[in-house]
């Protein structure tokens, strides 16, 4: 078996380099599907016998797409456009786009503009999750996703073939959740950066690979003395928290991360899909089962910072990090109700910025260690 | 030398349709505040919800948006801008109007001394009424009314039609469901039975007044144009508060009397400068900076004589067919429907309407609105073959607009726009 750093290393070099990745799948003769945030039903792509990989954006200072995308909007979506419009995604078959925000209605109008020959997939999950009409009307939805999978990859999607799928991305879910509640025992071998390192990468990993490789790694941790971890804990909510500069500024205060909601992380693995009649009902029924997600109106308004709260005292936190992305509108709507339940639950708080488009990270340095030091 | 005294211009008489406009407005607040002193229901709600619900229900119903243009439009939104930002720490980058209502509601409900505005003054709501049909913010936006509130939403989420066709069957079908199920919603929350022939009644009425509305918005199409394009601002109001009312119909009756009265005289609101450049106008006004830009644009002889927003409660389905009133509600607002076909009606619009020039108010608290402006202005320039400029503010946030820029970019526009005169001369 190898050993925790060496397996952590592939993890690193997969979550930095996805452009290699998609470079051997498709020299294989893969096809490669870019999956948006949050929620793509990614079941669907593996059982249409493609690749899907997430599309997270990148520390860029866009050039090109400003011309489509406003300055005061969602600085991963437009890097991500940018991306698009400047031949970082030449090799993929098509994007799926989830409508969940407004900065997506008008990514759906920006990429059709500016990166005409990258076909998108475009659906929308209903918002009124309580209707009795929303299960049929989002099951209607994504025929429409398989029967635009089935077009580029000339395969038919059974309900068998889903069914199949939808069982191994459940295995990936458990196998991610293991990862994490095993990573609290060794938070001297997992680090900040290298907790996200893995969580990203699978991202950009067939499910099949990663339950493998993440499975590994577990084994390796598990093997491993527990550490008893003496320094100040917390749990990071918001989009993503990248770049790996920040996460570096947790460790270098003392600072270990034990949990996390972030949509590029947790909020993907903690919704299994459930039992239900058919591939496709599992599919949809998987929407109306997420919560605390800033993206799924709930009727229960103080649902993600209750959630928030339950999360940081199983993993022994007392902070919750609001990592917030610059003019994530979605985000900044919670923000003072999660402060709120926070503070109500006995925790601390403190939000940082993040920003695709600028490499300076100082403001959340300051913070941590205000954090680390009080 | 002293300075000369300022001559004050007397204000012209309002005309009668914008006289029976406010009168109307006044007494659907009363029926509010009526209501509250009774402690019945009183429902906030979104600007274009299906209204004909809470008609039939006789329930009264405030809009915070439009709330919020008149509360900035008379310069009072920063003190509750300011308590959103500050006191409940909301980001300055979500929108205006919420931030506005927002902290307009919690001063509402927490602060003893709370100073409404001096006028439009809204009591505190029971419920709200939440269409998704202008942007996925206003689902954000009124979370955060009914945590503050502690009341409950009735949703009818509109979805987004991001492709080009007509809404499918199946989306059609959930908003159905959705108007099906709030009506019994409702049914038991206001303890009252739901009246179909009233609702029938209502649909036809609110039928009427999109139609009439739009007849008057049409009517601007003559040269000289007989209304200065912001007067339509005015009188969306009624479409917001009102579009299931008789009074409404009254309204727009008198205000087409009036604008025929113009075409007929030659004359027109725009005032005695010459109309010298026919503009589109797209976004949502500056309501704190109205007076400015009209003025402004007075100055160079620029009249908006068309604007999309204003087309927002633009609603027609046949009466009793829930279907295509389920339909209509995911088609009106600008917001609603994807770039391509959203520009691509303005572009027909700018061209009946002989446009000179499209003016688009990058607006700060809009985000959607303005990827109709950037990633549409290829497809007006080429459809219509005229300029399309940009300038920057806010619906309500008076911080964002700069009066200096905002002349710069009309004089720029002025300039290609009389380029293209001579040019075609």
């Amino acid at each position: 078996m190898a050993d925790v750093k060496s397996l952590l290393a592939q993890f690193e070099e997969i979550s930095k380099n996805p452009q290699k990745l998609v470079k051997e799948y498709v020299e294989a003769g893969e096809k490669v599907i870019a999956c948006f945030p949050i929620y793509t039903p990614q079941p669907l792509v593996t059982a249409a016998g493609m690749v899907p990989m997430g599309i997270w954006g990148g520390q860029c200072n866009p050039q090109l797409a400003g011309k489509y995308s406003p300055i005061f909007t969602c600085s991963l979506l437009r890097s991500c456009l940018e991306f698009g419009m400047t031949g970082v995604y030449k090799d993929v078959s098509a994007v799926v786009m989830p409508i969940i925000c407004d900065t997506f209605r008008g990514m759906n109008s920006a990429w059709r503009a500016g990166v005409p020959d990258i076909r998108s997939i475009t659906f929308i999950y209903p918002q009124n999750r309580k209707d009795p009409g929303a299960r049929d009307f989002l099951i209607e939805e994504l025929k429409a996703v398989r029967e635009a999978l089935e077009d580029i990859s000339g395969n038919t999607v059974t309900n068998e073939k889903l069914q199949t799928a939808i069982r191994l991305y459940n295995r990936k879910n458990a196998a991610m959740r293991a990862f994490c509640r095993t990573a609290n025992d060794h938070l001297d071998l997992v680090k900040p950066a290298d907790r996200h390192h893995v969580m990203k990468a699978v991202t950009f990993l067939k499910p099949e690979r990663a339950v493998e490789m993440v499975s590994e790694l577990t084994a390796a941790l598990n093997a491993e003395p527990v550490h008893r971890f003496a320094g100040k804990k917390v749990v990071l909510t918001g989009i993503t928290c990248e770049p790996d500069d920040i996460l570096g500024y947790f460790d270098q205060c003392g600072v270990a991360v034990v949990g996390d909601d972030l949509a590029q992380e947790s909020r993907q693995y903690r919704t299994d899909y459930p039992s239900a009649n058919s591939g496709m009902e599992s599919l949809a029924l998987h929407w109306f089962g997420v919560k605390g997600c800033s993206s799924a109106h709930d009727d229960n308004n103080t649902a993600r910072g209750d959630m928030l709260a339950a999360m940081a005292k199983e993993a022994g936190a007392d902070c919750v990090v609001l990592c917030m992305m610059r003019f994530c509108e979605i985000e900044e709507y919670d923000q003072p109700s999660v402060i709120t339940q926070l503070e109500k639950a006995g925790l601390m708080s403190f939000s940082i910025d993040i920003d695709q488009s600028t490499s300076d990270s100082g403001q959340a340095l300051t913070k941590i260690q205000a954090y680390a030091e009080n | 030398m002293g300075e000369t005294p300022e001559v004050k211009k007397a204000k012209r008489p309002l005309p009668k349709s914008r006289v029976m406009l406010n009168a109307l407005v006044d007494s659907i607040y009363q029926a509010a505040w009526d209501a509250e002193a009774k402690g019945e229901p009183v429902g906030w709600s979104t600007s274009i919800f299906p209204q004909e619900l809470c008609a039939t229900f006789d329930i009264p119903v405030l809009y915070p948006e439009n709330n919020a243009a008149g509360v900035a439009a008379r310069h009072d939104s920063p003190r509750f801008i300011a308590t959103s930002e500050g006191e409940l720490g909301y980001s300055n980058d979500i929108c205006s109007y919420a931030r506005l209502s927002i902290g307009m509601a919690h001063q509402m409900a927490c602060d003893p001394n709370y100073e409404p505005p001096a006028v439009q003054r809204m009591p505190r709501p029971t419920f709200l009424l939440c269409a998704t049909n202008s942007c996925f913010e206003l689902l954000k936006w009124y979370e955060c009314l009914s945590r503050e509130l502690d009341i409950p939403i009735f949703m009818q989420d509109c979805l987004f039609n991001y492709g080009d066709a007509k809404p499918a069957k199946h989306w059609v079908a959930y908003g159905r469901s959705q108007i099906e199920h709030n009506i019994k919603r409702m049914e038991e929350f206001f303890g009252k039975k739901f009246d179909w022939d009233k609702f029938l009644e209502i649909q036809k009425i609110s039928v009427e007044n999109a139609r009439l509305f739009d007849e008057c918005v049409m009517m601007n199409d003559r040269n000289p144009s007989p209304l200065n394009g912001f007067d339509l601002f005015n009188y969306m109001a009624p479409m917001v508060v009102a579009r299931g009312r008789r009074e409404t119909t009254e309204v727009l009756l008198q205000l087409k009397r009036e604008i025929q009265e113009h075409i007929d005289n030659g004359t027109t609101t725009f005032g005695s400068a010459p109309q010298k450049f026919r503009v589109d106008w797209e976004g949502i006004a500056c309501w704190p900076n109205l007076g400015y830009n009209l003025k402004s644009m007075k100055k160079y002889g620029v009249n908006c004589v068309t604007n999309g927003y204003v087309g927002a409660w633009s609603l027609h389905y046949t009466p009793g067919s829930l279907d295509e009133m389920a339909e209509q509600y995911m088609l009106s607002s600008t917001n609603v429907v994807n770039t391509a076909t959203m520009m691509g009606k303005r572009a027909d619009v700018a061209n009946h309407f002989q446009c000179d020039g499209m003016f688009c108010h990058i607006n700060r608290s809009c985000k959607f609105m303005t990827y109709h402006m950037t990633c549409g202005r290829e497809i007006v320039e080429e459809k219509c073959g005229i300029p399309v400029v940009f300038f920057d503010g806010d619906q309500a946030d008076p911080t964002i607009f700069n009066e200096a820029q905002f002349e710069t970019r009309l004089q720029s526009l002025v300039d290609v726009m009389e380029t293209n005169k001579e040019a075609k001369q």
